[in-house]
């Protein structure tokens, strides 16, 4: 079995972020060339190169941690499976993420959910954090308030009709580009930066309506239609 | 033309795109430029902007969903090779009525063959003992015809034939 060449295995992990995409996109196109012709080792560098993104965009449709793992993992075993059919006309990574996405419709079809389904409101003490985490304009700090802040923020965006949802999340949680999300979603770049931004007004709705409804928000709301 | 919601503002639909690259900074100077001027110039436009970038602030709060575990690459490997190991065994387990089925062909095939070759060579033995024989003894095979005298036509072959069935 032949190995990864050792250069291309060290730029990845000790610089990840210093690789322009360009020369990233041309070791993925020798990565899978090498894991077409059977170099395990290849396609192990392959997962660990897109892992990170891959769990970002299942995690950003499912939005349910205790999946996405599997469903990471069960990606990456079909593009193994197809790899020796992928023609890199594409992106490996964007071939990739479409693959995932397919796959998170596969699982909520079978699971037979909505990606989140929230029944409870939000309470007025929830709100009343949000809003003051909202105000300072800082993240929040430690690992249980961020899990706590995104608990609130995942039930304010179920509210929002399913693409939106996904568009913001994957936009502005998950870090996708305008131009990755038209090509994972098989949409136009300009269809995909009207409906974020209409998606941007109606989240901003359903906190104001939020606030509005534990009376955090009156006095701004007046002050901003004035201008 | 642009319409207001309830609670927000919605931006002019020719505008709507423009102001997203601006969001995300993509814009070149003279584009961002224009776009600030028609937010300047219109109510809608300033306030949908507003309102889209209070949705980036709220929105990074949370921060990026948790990442894989160091041994992930490792447990997607081990992962494919099982799966390799099933489809392997199940390709096998597809043809195994076909391979036995050849291999039982193949040993009957060997066996009549087998049988053949030594009966033919048992023959071939046989033959060659008897005309051995023959030579030693000064005597013909009854069935072969002399070939000093051949039979010159039907007649005579019938008399040879009568003569040789008295001499009996």
């Amino acid at each position: 079995m032949a190995d990864v060449p050792k250069s291309m295995a060290a730029s990845a992990q000790a610089l990840p972020l210093s690789l322009d995409r360009k020369r990233k996109k041309e070791e993925d196109r020798e990565l899978v060339r090498l894991s077409q012709d059977g170099t395990e080792a290849a396609f192990e560098e392959l997962v660990r190169r897109h892992q990170q993104r891959v769990f970002a965009l299942v995690g950003g449709i499912l939005r349910r941690p205790e999946d996405v793992e599997d469903v990471a993992q069960q990606v990456f075993l079909k593009a193994y499976l197809g790899i020796k059919r992928f023609d890199q006309r594409a992106a490996f990574s964007t071939w990739l993420y479409k693959i995932a996405v397919n796959e998170c419709w596969d699982y909520l079809r079978k699971k037979k959910v909505r990606p989140l389904v929230y029944e409870a409101d939000l309470s007025e003490e929830q709100v009343s954090r949000l809003d003051g985490i909202v105000s300072a304009d800082r993240p929040p700090e430690g690992p249980g308030a961020r899990a706590e802040t995104r608990e609130v923020l995942d039930r304010m965006l179920a509210a929002l009709p399913e693409q939106d949802r996904q568009l913001l999340v994957l936009k502005e949680m998950e870090g996708f580009s305008v131009q990755e999300l038209a090509e994972i979603l098989d949409l136009n770049v300009n269809t995909v930066k009207v409906r974020l931004f209409r998606a941007r007004g109606r989240i901003m709705d359903v906190y104001r309506r939020r606030m509005d409804s534990s009376g955090k928000l009156a006095g701004s709301r007046s002050t901003q239609r004035k201008g | 033309m642009a319409t207001e919601t309830k609670f927000g503002y919605t931006a002019c639909a020719k505008y709507e795109a423009l102001l997203e690259d601006y969001l995300d900074g993509a814009l070149e100077l003279t584009d961002a430029k224009s776009a600030e001027q028609h937010c300047r110039d219109c109510a809608n436009c300033r306030g949908a902007l507003e309102q889209a970038a209070s949705s980036v602030r709220l929105l990074r709060l949370a921060g990026p969903s948790v990442g894989p575990g160091p041994a992930f690459a490792r447990t997607v490997m081990a992962r494919i090779r099982a799966a390799e190991q099933e489809r392997s065994s199940e390709r096998a387990g597809f043809w195994q009525p076909l391979v036995s089925l050849g291999w039982r062909f193949a040993a009957t095939a060997t066996l009549v063959l087998g049988a053949l070759v030594s009966y033919d060579a048992g023959w071939g033995r046989h033959a060659q003992r008897n005309l051995a024989t023959a030579r030693l003894t000064g005597t013909s095979d009854i069935f072969a015809p002399d070939p000093a005298n051949p039979p010159a036509d039907r007649d005579e072959v019938l008399m040879m034939v009568a003569e040789t069935n008295h001499g009996k």
